[in-house]
């Protein structure tokens, strides 16, 4: 298992289209993705889920990625907040 | 008794979803935005409002509104999850022009006023006022169909009918 953190840079938070490129990449993977901030803890592979954490910008959140692809999913997920989660 | 013999046994459940507004019935694929036009939020249809108003298309509840007010999701009582998001990039309104009428936890009709939005405000900031409906855990649906007609009007019309999987099929 691999657990690292990551910031929410997106202006408005977690909102539909950064949660749907997170819920869309966590969904391709053989791993399960959680994702925490604070006590709450969601399924990465629901946009529901992902949504109702109500992640806004600057929070920072926990990702733990479990399974036969943890590398290539976790340096994939720390990637799109680094980048395309800014949106 | 054939038929309801069979629908018991596979325990499926049709659920209509009603126009949660009135307005021009848009495919999602013509959607601006890829994350909505290419299904990756979920499967579903858009509707181009004419009128700022957003209603329950099912019976349901709340289950997360935007902080900006700007969509909404909503769980049926049968299980489905919808998202309306009304507009296209409109997070960036940061809640100018949306005021909601109902709080995340709360039980809702279909037909109940969810949201009244100002489509003068959306389309002035430059965004599309395409409103993408969704079905956000499509692993419980097993059919769906889109009405033919291309016009809708909130609560009154159905926009889509759905067949939901039972828990054990």
């Amino acid at each position: 298992m691999i657990q690292f953190q990551v910031t929410v840079t997106a202006e408005g938070g977690l909102h539909a289209r950064p949660a749907a490129l997170l819920v869309s990449r966590a969904s391709q993977s053989r791993s399960t993705v959680t994702l925490a901030k604070g006590d709450k803890q969601v399924d990465g592979r629901s946009i529901l889920s992902v949504m109702t954490l109500g992640a806004a910008q600057g929070d920072v959140l926990t990702v733990q990625v479990d399974g036969a692809d943890e590398e290539e999913v976790a340096a994939a997920i720390k990637e799109l907040f680094d980048k395309e989660c800014k949106v | 008794m054939l038929r309801s013999l069979f629908s018991r046994k596979k325990k499926q459940q049709e659920v209509t979803i009603l126009a949660p507004l009135t307005g021009v019935v848009v495919p999602l694929s013509e959607v601006p935005d890829p994350v909505f036009a290419q299904q990756v939020v979920g499967d579903g249809v858009a509707i181009d409002p004419i009128e700022g108003v957003l209603v329950s298309p099912v019976d349901g509840k709340v289950t997360h509104l935007f902080p900006t007010h700007h969509a909404i999701a909503l769980t049926s009582d049968s299980g489905l999850e919808i998202l309306m998001h009304i507009g296209i990039d409109t997070v960036k309104l940061k809640g100018k022009g949306f005021t909601p009428f109902v709080a995340v936890g709360d039980q809702v009709k279909a037909g109940d006023k969810l949201i009244e939005f100002q489509l003068e405000t959306i389309r002035q900031a430059g965004c599309a006022t395409v409103t993408p409906v969704v079905i956000t855990n499509g692993d419980v649906v097993a059919e769906k169909q889109v009405v033919a007609s291309p016009n809708v009007h909130a609560g009154q019309e159905p926009l889509m009918n759905v067949v939901v999987k039972g828990g054990t099929a």
